[in-house]
């Protein structure tokens, strides 16, 4: 009897360890050994990026054929939660895939600086800043992303517009806004604001055209003046897309992703300020409005002296961890998954646009071709400048905007307060 | 001589080392800091935060509106349980139509209503075919957690019904007879014979009730509003996975971990004492 009991404690003491083992995390998915390379990202597992992959291990396996790599995709949704737990443990992936801004931001603590590594790849790739901290890189840039604002021609040319020549100017914007809707029945913006997203995007395309080039500048080094009349300006806007009734009904309940992309997809409303990769973007448009009938616009202008241009960072990148045994093989990969080659297959198939400026677009259609074209001058998206703390709360001030029921002076006032804590 | 401590260790040891320990790691946890204080001791920081966090007061706010709610939430089931006892015509159909939605998850459940309560939806279709100008069902701050709630209490009343209907298994129909051989009306029976006789049932629909809001609508809410709109629908448990996940601020997030366990051990041990008192009334 007692010699059976033993046995049981032995045995549930064994179960209750091994339960804490692989609570914990198994050798097979986090912390590579000396040959071995473990990657952590949320693209390896579709289709569309398979060859992409490919091309990245066939091009890192002629430096180190000895090392070998490991991917692990993780589910979009909750890919930041799993990689806090793993930077809490201290041993994690050994390259990271993370978006630029601040989600690569508050985790600089745990990265390793890029800028040795990197240096050959400086000119050929675009959009260091989003994966830059304190004056180091942490990752070298997959995609780019931006907010180009689209339009939908087969609207204008319903309205009787020449969609050829999309506004310039604010008002000219609301008077063709207000022919297409009396013509067509069509929304001005289909907007999409359950998340707090809706505001990001149009702060970002707008900014350019209401800011002066000075100011844009210092707010996206930091230097963020909420008080300024112009920044007051672009929430003005915010809170006249809501009045003015440019946007499609129920803007607060509608998601960005995907119920607005989806009423700019059907024609019910004009504009949209959409992505540039992954997702909501001209690969998606394309199949419905068709490439001839998508254009893309710079921001109307509402302030003398502004320049429009597109807003647009480092979209994904790759980093390196801080506790990875050899950081120069490390290093390596990341420039492996930045290649040309590899960059190639995943304009071709997922649809992004890449990094490297030197891939040709041209047979994606007019709408690439003006995004591509408007890289030169674009600078990076003032939403991207800000923590992920202010834009959690610009996201619900948008919203109590929308609905009525705050002031744009109560808005900046608190944007500003969250500005400097964060 | 060893051999009863041998026989409680299974359980002992996986209380403690999976239970205790790591839930004392997460209170220690909660008085360390993030970001750059990472890792140093901070005091009771991270709860005067989250105390002066609108965000999180609002979220209690909505606990409190939750307990508001339960008699409404117990009540359906209720109501419904006692038709389908006094056998309303079809109540065989309706005993397993209303029990269909506790098997659907609450990521199908939150899409389904996303597309019913949206915008341009089909409830606000009808509404409009009554003269009702449309409601923003999730997008008016004011209307949106009332709407969460709704749906929840509809995902989920079909357990609480089976579970009076079990209750109804236990009462003594012949009092039904004297009742209505006595010429009550329909209410009378409901409030003099049926209410009184299910007390422990109630009771125990509250219990599990209040815990199933409390603890499993992130589901809905990550669906349908995503705390929104302007965080009127935050609920703590969504609150602590958006610190930890979205804000990187893990901390911040134990420590509000530690309150809504406090709350849970309050409620708990108030329901508890409750249910003690009933059982020594029978």
């Amino acid at each position: 009897m007692k010699q059976r009991a033993v046995w049981a404690a032995v045995l549930v003491a064994g179960l209750a360890l091994t339960g804490c083992g692989s609570a914990t995390g198994s050798g097979s998915s986090s912390g590579g050994s000396d040959k071995k390379l473990v990657v952590w990202d949320w693209k390896s597992g579709e289709a569309s990026s398979a060859q992409y992959v490919e091309k990245a291990k066939a091009d890192f396996a002629k430096k180190h054929k000895d090392v070998e790599v490991e991917f692990v995709a993780q589910p979009f949704d909750q890919y930041y939660t799993l990689l806090g737990a793993a930077i809490q443990s201290g041993k994690g992936p050994d390259v990271i895939l993370f978006n630029g801004g601040g989600q690569i931001r508050d985790r600089v603590d745990s990265l390793q600086p890029l800028d040795e590594y990197v240096g050959e790849d400086r000119q050929r790739l675009a959009g260091w800043e989003a994966f830059a901290k304190g004056g180091k890189t942490y990752a070298a840039p997959v995609t780019l992303q931006g907010h180009p604002i689209y339009y939908n021609k087969a609207l204008y040319e319903r309205a009787g517009l020449d969609p050829a020549k999309p506004a310039t100017t604010w008002q000219e914007f609301l008077a063709n806004c207000a022919t297409i809707t009396q013509k067509t029945g069509a929304k001005c913006f289909a907007q999409g604001n359950k998340e707090g997203i809706g505001i990001q995007f149009f702060l970002s395309a707008m900014a350019s055209g209401v800011l002066t080039p000075q100011e844009y500048d210092n707010w996206i080094a930091g230097k963020r003046d909420w008080n300024s009349p112009n920044v007051k300006k672009i929430f003005e806007l915010w809170k006249e897309t809501g009045t003015a009734k440019l946007n499609n009904d129920g803007a607060n309940s509608t998601a960005m992703f995907n119920d607005a992309f989806a009423v700019f997809q059907s024609a019910k409303a004009a504009h949209i300020i959409g992505l540039m990769s992954d997702i909501g973007h001209w690969k998606d448009f394309n199949e419905f409005i068709t490439p001839e009938k998508l254009g893309v616009m710079m921001a109307p202008t509402v302030t003398s002296g502004a320049t429009p241009s597109l807003p647009y960072d480092g979209g994904i990148g790759y980093a390196v961890a801080k506790w990875t045994k050899d950081p120069k093989v490390a290093a390596d990969l990341v420039r492996s998954l930045t290649s040309t080659d590899a960059l190639k297959a995943f304009y071709a198939n997922a649809g992004a646009i890449t990094a490297d400026t030197t891939i040709d677009v041209s047979q994606s259609g007019p709408a690439v071709t003006t995004i591509v074209g408007a890289l030169k001058t674009g600078k990076p998206a003032p939403h991207v400048a800000l923590s992920s703390k202010a834009l959690d709360l610009m996201g619900r001030l948008s919203q109590q905007l929308l609905s009525g029921s705050i002031s744009v002076d109560d808005v900046v006032k608190q944007m500003a307060a969250a500005d400097t804590a964060g | 001589m060893l051999a009863p401590f041998v026989l409680v260790a299974p359980a002992v040891l996986i209380l403690v080392l999976l239970r205790l320990y790591p839930l004392l790691l997460g209170v220690n946890f909660s008085f360390t800091g993030d970001g750059d204080r990472d890792g140093a001791m901070v005091g009771f920081d991270n709860y005067v935060d989250l105390l002066r966090d609108p965000l999180f007061q609002g979220a209690l706010r909505n606990v409190g509106l939750l307990v508001l709610l339960l008699p409404v939430a117990v009540a359906i089931p209720g109501l419904l349980a006692t038709f389908i006892y006094l056998r309303v015509p079809g109540h065989r159909f309706y005993r397993s139509v209303y029990f269909f939605p506790a098997v659907l998850s609450p990521v199908i459940v939150g899409a389904i209503f996303n597309l019913l309560l949206s915008f341009d939806g089909p409830v606000n279709s009808i509404l409009g075919a009554f003269g009702i100008g449309p409601v923003d069902w999730l997008g008016d701050p004011d209307v949106a957690m009332f709407a969460v709630v709704g749906v929840h209490v509809w995902a989920t009343f079909g357990m609480a019904l089976v579970v009076f209907l079990a209750g109804f298994a236990t009462l003594d129909s012949a009092l039904l007879d004297a009742a209505r051989v006595d010429g009550a009306s329909l209410t009378q029976v409901i409030w003099h014979v049926i209410i009184p006789s299910l007390t422990r049932t109630i009771q125990f629909v509250f219990v599990t009730t209040m815990i199933g809001m409390l603890t499993s609508m992130f589901g809905l809410l990550y669906v349908m509003t995503s705390g929104g709109p302007e965080g009127s629908t935050y609920l703590p448990e969504y609150y602590i996975w958006i610190q930890q996940g979205q804000m990187n601020r893990p901390a911040l997030a134990s420590a509000a971990s530690t309150v809504l366990f406090v709350i849970m051990l309050v409620v708990g041990l108030l329901q508890l004492k409750l249910l003690r008192r009933a059982g020594r009334e029978d």
